[in-house]
């Protein structure tokens, strides 16, 4: 935008004093005109290195019978895909994957606002609280899902214990696609609600204090001003972590393998009965354990595409969802 | 300012590939060999003895988890670099980088072959391929069975548990079944066995054909020992004698310091991991016999040399030194992993050799007698592959989700899958 407009107006002064100052004058609009890309070109860059070319490369694979160690065995066309189709193993994947995001973010998001509207209201010794819900945020995945782990346990985790208590039978947390979903979505939630809600809380403090002054004077009530001022203002804000939410949670990897205790044995299928395998657990079974790297490249392809597809709609709902105020 | 930028940049991506590529010749002019290890194989002092003797040649240890190991090594080997200079190959993985035996170095052309009477037959024959042309590795230990029982919960039940009585109990798989009932009728609350799972495979490993026949011919489907494998295991698992515990895991651990079950399928190398898990408060409760049935193998190593390596003469020299006798009875004393050469096994010291943690059960009787009779199960190249298909079944078994004969339906069609 700037760019374009300096321009424009540049374009007159040549054409009336083409002699003035010639040399300098060349250079300054050469620089307005290239800098901006020069500046942002180390990030196209790295991104071409790091995320257009593995992404190319990985469909070439997946258009092949590609073994892991001893590479490419010839050309197969779509054969990849179409035996993904109808493999139903990747559909259950696929299953898995949207329930653990749905059970995971929704909550999570939604905590997270809940959270932040609290630490917005100025508790004591804030900074204290802040930097509280950031904690778990900070701490190894591995740490995260290995404590979890124990915690869902079916012989001697605390929570079969606890629920003892209330009369529950102990629940084989690794055997019932529900309850393993439960568990590794409060994985996860664990890990993201303080990060999304300090996002939320450093919008909702640039939210003009007058809006919420006037609402009050028109006799609005908390839970009217947190939903027709508070929320609308941030929107931009829900947008953004709706969107790495999003990306994030379909990418789910760690917290389901470290809660499956047969990932350091080799055989991690994400439960005995792939309960929990994600799309990435998947194609990591495919890829590093049954060496077949054509396939989880076509997996990786089609976790690609749906994370597309989802994060689209996500970015279109929430903006319809939060636009209403 | 912008061309400052554009250097630094390019300065850093310099400084990133170079990084990238390592020598493996130091700077003082040594030759720095590399060794990529999981668990423990006891090669510390060794080393160390190596490198005193040989004062031009630098080793570094690399170990990681297994599971990590193989999967680190596969790419590496896919990659072209980065792979250490030895590297061990697990038994059950063994056939499947056989496979790829272009991305190794064949040992034969550095004399191995010369080697070969020093181990077991079938050892030997594991680590080579093409009728013995192409040495893949050298054998470092192996892995034949026993049982591991907790002499006072077998009190309890009312079974011995003197360990030439309790191996009396069970000739047979059938017979350690019925001594399950038998466990179970008196003692409900425990569990007779950590998993099926290592009951099916230990029953399969004494078997000399299992998924694949000699010809590397899926037989799976066919192979009725498979199947009676399978319903064994299984019938522990409906009957609930078993823990329905991933075997090594850390649940399996918590139980083993619970005292949750009794007996537990051992290969001379999971004794350290029980001794590990069920911690001093157990020891002298846990006591090692023969296991049912035939003599059996269940892991054990080889130590083979990628071509990337810059330097394989001097890797070979050192991977022949370190699976030797001598250095192989040294690693039985300090680790217990069981020599894998009949001069190792069948020597007077070794058959010596008690475990003080185990009630002083003399294992080097015991797995030395069980290595004897032993007789390997011909591990296909897609083992690893099928293998893991059956353990998830039995698990399902276990949780209740399926009949024995669900499991089975579905871990054939798996198997089936994954060998093709």
């Amino acid at each position: 935008m700037t760019v374009t407009r300096q321009e424009t107006e540049a374009a007159p002064a040549v054409s009336v004093s083409p002699s003035k100052e010639p040399k300098r004058f060349r250079l300054s609009s050469w620089d307005a005109r290239y800098t901006p890309y020069l500046i942002i070109a180390p990030f196209f860059l790295v991104f071409g290195i790091f995320g257009l070319y593995p992404l190319v490369y990985t469909a070439w694979v997946s258009l092949h019978d590609w073994q892991l160690i001893d590479g490419n065995q010839g050309f197969v066309g779509l054969a990849n895909y179409v035996e993904l189709f109808g493999d139903s193993k990747f559909w259950n994947a696929l299953f898995n994957t949207l329930s653990l995001f749905v059970l995971s973010t929704v909550p999570q998001l939604l905590a997270a606002l809940g959270l932040a509207a609290l630490l917005d209201r100025g508790l004591r010794g804030s900074a204290f609280w802040r930097a509280g819900v950031l904690l778990p945020n900070v701490i190894s995945v591995a740490a995260v899902a290995l404590v979890f782990a124990q915690f869902f346990g079916r012989d001697f985790g605390i929570v079969n214990f606890l629920l003892g208590f209330v009369g529950i039978d102990p629940i084989d947390w690794r055997a019932e696609t529900w309850a393993s979903h439960l568990a590794v979505s409060t994985m996860v939630m664990w890990r993201w609600t303080g990060y999304n809600a300090l996002l939320y809380l450093a919008a909702m403090q640039s939210v003009p204090k007058d809006m919420y002054e006037s609402a009050t004077l028109d006799g609005a009530g908390r839970w009217r001003m947190f939903w027709s001022i508070t929320v609308p203002s941030i929107r931009p804000t829900i947008l953004f972590t709706v969107v790495t939410s999003t990306i994030g949670g379909l990418q789910l990897f760690a917290e389901p393998a470290l809660f499956d205790p047969g990932f350091a044995a080799n055989n991690s299928t994400g439960g005995s009965d792939r309960q929990f395998q994600t799309l990435v657990l998947y194609m990591y079974e495919k890829g590093f354990r049954l060496f077949d790297a054509g396939y989880a490249a076509t997996v990786a392809w089609m976790l690609f595409v749906v994370v597309l597809v989802v994060a689209v709609v996500n970015f279109t709902l929430t903006r319809r969802i939060a636009g209403k105020g | 300012m912008s061309t400052r930028l554009v250097g630094s940049v390019a300065a850093t991506l310099a400084m990133v590939l170079v990084a990238g590529c390592g020598g493996s010749s130091g700077a003082d002019g040594k030759i720095e060999l590399s060794l990529g290890l999981f668990s423990d194989f006891g090669y510390d002092k060794l080393i160390e003895e190596y490198m005193a003797s040989h004062p031009n040649i630098k080793i570094e240890q690399r170990k990681v988890k297994m599971e990590q190991h193989n999967t680190q090594l596969a790419t590496q080997l896919a990659g072209g670099r980065g792979a250490a200079d030895i590297v061990a190959l697990e038994e059950g993985v063994v056939s499947q980088f056989r496979a790829s035996k272009d991305k190794f170095v064949n040992l034969a052309e550095y004399g191995a072959k010369d080697l070969k009477d020093q181990w077991a037959g079938w050892k030997w024959n594991q680590g080579t391929t093409d009728g013995g042309e192409f040495v893949l590795g050298l054998g470092t230990d192996m892995g034949s069975l026993g049982l591991c029982y907790r002499a006072d919960l077998f009190a309890a039940a009312g079974l011995p548990t003197d360990r030439t009585e309790v191996a009396k109990l069970w000739p047979t798989w059938a017979d350690y079944v019925k001594v399950a009932d038998q466990f179970t009728a008196k003692t409900p609350n425990v569990k007779f066995v950590d998993t099926g799972r290592n009951v099916y495979k230990a029953i399969l490993d004494q078997t000399e054909e299992g998924y694949f026949a000699k010809d590397d011919s899926y037989i799976a489907e066919s192979n009725d020992k498979v199947k009676a494998a399978f319903d064994t295991a299984a019938a522990l698992g409906t009957k609930q004698q078993t823990g329905a515990l991933e075997p090594f895991s850390q649940d399996w651990n918590v139980a083993l310091k619970q005292g949750s079950f009794a007996t537990t399928t051992c290969p001379a190398w999971s004794l350290a991991l029980i001794k590990a898990g069920a911690g001093d408060a157990a020891a002298g409760k846990w006591d090692v016999t023969k296991a049912p049935g035939e003599g059996g193998n269940w892991g054990g190593s080889f130590l083979a040399i990628p071509k990337q390596g810059k330097h394989p003469k001097e890797a070979y020299e050192l991977a022949k030194w370190l699976t030797a006798p001598e250095q192989q009875k040294r690693i039985f004393k300090e680790t217990g992993n069981l020599p894998s050469q009949p001069k190792v096994y069948q020597d007077a010291e070794v058959l010596a050799t008690v475990n003080e943690y185990f009630n002083s059960a003399p294992v080097g009787q015991i797995f030395a007698s069980s290595a004897e009779s032993l007789k390997p199960t011909y591990r296909g190249t897609k083992d690893s592959k099928v293998g893991p298909v059956f353990g998830t079944a039995l698990t399902r078994v276990e949780q209740g989700k399926q009949s024995a004969a669900e499991a089975w339906t579905q871990a054939l069609k798996e198997a089936t899958d994954a060998a093709k």
